[in-house]
């Protein structure tokens, strides 16, 4: 206390005591000021404002240190005070601790505010370093990173607004509304939920809101505010300068948000959605009417603004007047009622540092948000879909790129159009098309690889060895005019990797056709067929037929067995066994309704296809006639399918076996049964079999076998399912 | 009384970072919260599970264990937590002067019931306004 008591009657101890009080009307000029100017510029855009509201504040300070300056000792009267010094000494506190002499002189007690400022500006400024922590803090805790496509949009928004640094988007389970953390690193933090449940349109207008509080260095500007607003704590000129400036700023991002997206519309309802999930979240307590973001909004819709009977002409001409009461009071040297208190605007912020941070923050949509679903082929029919649609993948997909392409150097380019072309999946490439930096790509290809490692412990990436042996490999044994990679074969070998089985006929030359194929003998062009046991999203025991009727080494994958047939357009040559026969001819391979030239297989399906059957179908000329009804009844979606087998003889019973077949001859429904006791009204037996079948062409295929005669017949046909 | 015996202890920052996980992608594999996560920092998978084993131990999270690969979910809503870490006197302190440094779309007090009223109002307005 001593040491206070000492320091408190020295000359600079009184200098700061003057400019604080001189600082109470030099304040409320400048705000005076400030108003006015607002009021003036009340149409024109935020920026104007902004830059007054500013450059006020800031002038604030810089007027506080004039004065300061020009009253230290040296270079002012108010040194008188020096006569006091000689008595202080030894004299302990106890004088001060006295009743003070009954009109105590506002001399007196000006000393004094120069410590109590001291302690203010101490307990704002701790606040300020405690904010600092808690911020760092918040993003360092209770976050995850948001699912990679956003990441990615926002790095495209980010290079629109041409920023120079990296953003990063982070969901955060702490803040209650999207905010932006961080000077030089900056990250977005985004409540949990608020991506999975608004839509795209209104997330990009908060990102591009936060984007522009980056490119206009708010949040530098914010950490100089809060410095100012510390200094001067007890004058409310500041925190309302401090406030307008804040208001304006938002005003100047949403400014930014509605010229960048062109829709003011559809960013006023963004506001507003997010104030609503935040309410929905936690209900206010305190009702407050007249608040910032309605003001906003009206702003937002109603550009030109209604000049709106403004308390700011009021609100000024008050300032004014403290202003010069203020002066007035300081200069005869009266006391001041007593130590000016930050009044209003110092009570609200305490109030609002006291509503807690952890708020509970909206995540009914969350839980409902799947992972995003890994894109496979689910069938066999996908897979084949598959590939009819990216017979050429690297002409094909470089077509679509467009623009973003251009953004990739070369190394990258071949990486995802080459390297990793077959097993990216569509939501990869997008992100990593979207990405800005080579470094984000970096990092992209290393999580890529990282994601399909089977044992991320190891350093060894199994997953991304084998890959680049099978493009290796391809390209050493596939290789025509064409890189090996590139050719169907390494395409599935890539893809699907070594084939537990390979039957080679390279060569080509003479080939004994299966029955399946309708048996007999034929010529072939050099093929290969890859047998894989399982496919894992396609099947068991899958079969790929690679020929090369070019001879050119560059073999492709078809689904037409006839298609390696040398002889297939040669008349009279390599026929089938029903065709040496005479029973059908030849000319009626080229007469499939699925497009392929195969011959009609020799007793039905191949074995692989269908479970084995009694009896050897074999074909008479006196069997009874068989004849299908494929009727259909549509049903949302799928379509039941009555199929109705009818024999000509009454006679006997007969043993059906049948199957519902896609055009590519893949077993949809299978059945067997026999006609013994369902006859229709013309005396013909009826075997009726219910199938529920989807939209889309079918073939059914029949053998019946009279069980008396041992005679079987076969047929075919095809029919189409609305 | 016994639901406050029941209740699942604070959790760490380490797990709270993976309930974050799986309040915002709901339940989850434990590779599909190592895929979220190791976005972020450099995690192993094991240590990703280890500690969502620990988790469900704690009560923390729930396992489904019907399926081959295990699928977990947050045991408590984000709320839950939320009101658990304020009890943090540290995060109180901070909590709230954060806020100043923070820079946001909205204002960081609440907009009241009411003005979310008016707010509604004005905008259905301003629709029919400009058809």
């Amino acid at each position: 206390m001593n040491a206070l008591a000492l320091w408190v009657h020295t000359p600079a101890a009184q200098a700061v005591g003057w400019a604080l009080v001189h600082f109470l009307w030099e304040g409320a000029a400048l705000a005076a000021v400030l108003a006015a100017t607002l009021f003036l510029l009340r149409p024109s855009s935020a920026r104007a404002r902004y830059a007054a509201a500013c450059l006020t504040l800031f002038a604030m300070p810089v007027a506080f240190a004039i004065t300061l300056l020009v009253l230290l000792p040296g270079h002012n009267i108010e040194a008188v005070n020096l006569v006091r010094l000689p008595n202080a000494p030894r004299l302990s506190a106890v004088p001060l601790f006295q009743p003070a002499p009954a009109p105590r002189t506002f001399r007196d007690l000006l000393p004094w505010l120069a410590p109590c400022w001291f302690a203010g500006v101490a307990f704002f400024y701790a606040r300020g370093l405690a904010a600092w922590f808690a911020a760092r803090r918040l993003r360092q805790r209770g976050i995850c990173a948001p699912p990679p496509a956003w990441q990615g949009r926002l790095a495209q928004l980010g290079a629109r607004m041409r920023l120079s640094r990296p953003v990063r988007l982070l969901e955060s389970c702490f803040t209650d509304a999207p905010v932006l953390v961080g000077y030089l690193r900056p990250v977005i933090l985004m409540p949990l939920g608020c991506l999975a449940n608004l839509p795209a349109g209104q997330i990009e207008c908060i990102l591009i809101h936060e984007l522009a509080h980056i490119r206009r260095h708010d949040y530098l500007v914010n950490l100089l505010q809060g410095f100012v607003e510390g200094l001067l704590f007890y004058h409310p000129a500041v925190w309302w300068a401090s406030r307008m400036a804040r208001e304006e700023r938002e005003n100047c991002c949403d400014d930014a948000v509605v010229e960048l997206t062109g829709d003011a519309r559809v960013y006023a309802a963004t506001l507003a959605a997010l104030e609503h999930r935040r309410a929905l979240a936690f209900e206010a307590a305190v009702a407050v009417t007249g608040g910032s973001l309605m003001k906003r909004i009206r702003r937002l819709l109603t550009q030109p603004q209604p000049a709106q009977p403004s308390a700011a002409p009021a609100f000024a001409a008050g300032l004014l007047l403290v202003a010069f009461t203020a002066a007035l009071a300081a200069w005869p040297a009266r006391p001041p009622a007593r130590l000016p208190i930050p009044s209003v605007a110092l009570e609200a912020r305490l109030l609002e540092s006291q509503t807690l941070e952890p708020q509970s923050s909206p995540l009914t949509g969350a839980l409902q948000a799947s992972p995003i679903p890994r894109q496979q082929p689910a069938a066999f029919l996908s897979f084949l879909n598959f590939f009819a649609q990216t017979q050429a993948p690297p002409a094909q997909r470089k077509g679509g790129d467009g623009t973003a392409q251009q953004a990739l150097t070369t190394p990258y380019r071949k990486w995802l159009n080459e390297d990793v072309v077959y097993i990216i999946t569509d939501e990869e490439r997008a992100t990593f098309k979207s990405l800005q930096t080579d470094e984000e790509r970096e990092q992209f290809i290393e999580q890529f690889w990282l994601r399909r490692d089977p044992t991320p412990d190891t350093v060894e990436n199994e997953f991304r060895e084998e890959h680049y042996r099978r493009i290796a490999y391809a390209n050493e044994h596939f290789a025509s005019l064409v890189p090996g990679w590139k050719t169907d074969r390494g395409r599935i070998y890539i893809t699907y990797g070594p084939p537990d089985e390979i039957e080679d006929h390279s060569s080509g030359g003479s080939y004994q056709r299966p029955a399946a194929e309708g048996g007999g003998t034929t010529s072939t062009f050099p093929f290969q067929q890859w047998r894989y046991r399982f496919i894992e999203g396609v099947g068991t025991n899958v079969i790929v037929e690679f020929v090369d009727p070019a001879m050119t080494g560059e073999y492709h994958m078809t689904m037409d067995p006839s298609e390696k047939d040398a002889l297939l357009n040669v008349p009279n040559a390599g026929l089938t066994i029903l065709e040496q026969l005479g029973i059908t001819d030849k000319s009626q391979r080229f007469s499939n309704p699925d497009g392929t030239h195969t011959a009609a297989p020799l007793g039905g399906q191949p074995n692989s296809a269908a479970p084995a059957r009694g009896g050897k179908l074999f074909v008479s000329a006196q069997d009874p006639r068989v004849s299908f009804v494929a009727g259909d009844a549509a049903a949302a979606g799928t379509g039941l399918s009555v199929v109705v087998v009818q024999f000509g003889s009454s006679r006997d019973s007969f043993h059906v076996f049948g199957e519902v077949t896609l055009p590519q001859r893949r077993v949809v429904h299978a059945f067997e049964g026999t006609s013994e006791n369902s006859v229709n009204v013309s005396g013909q037996q009826v075997l009726t079999e219910f199938v529920s079948l989807p939209a889309g062409s079918y073939r059914l295929a029949v053998a019946v076998k009279d069980m008396t005669t041992g005679e079987t017949k076969n047929s075919e046909i095809a029919f189409q399912v609305n | 009384m016994s639901a406050k015996l029941s209740d699942p202890p604070r959790p760490t920052d380490a797990e709270l970072e993976i309930l974050t996980v799986l309040w915002s992608r709901g339940a989850s594999t434990v590779r599909a919260v190592h895929e979220a996560i190791v976005r972020r920092k450099p995690t192993q998978y094991t240590t990703v599970l280890k500690v969502l084993q620990i988790m469900a131990e704690k009560g923390l999270v729930r396992r489904d264990e019907k399926q081959r690969a295990h699928i977990y979910s947050a045991s408590r809503p984000a709320e839950w937590t939320q009101r658990q870490l304020a009890g943090d006197l540290l995060q109180r302190a901070f909590g709230g002067s954060a806020k100043s440094l923070l820079l946001g779309a909205l204002s960081s007090r609440r907009a009241s019931r009411q003005e979310l009223a008016e707010l509604r109002q004005f905008l259905e307005e301003y629709e029919k306004g400009t058809p």
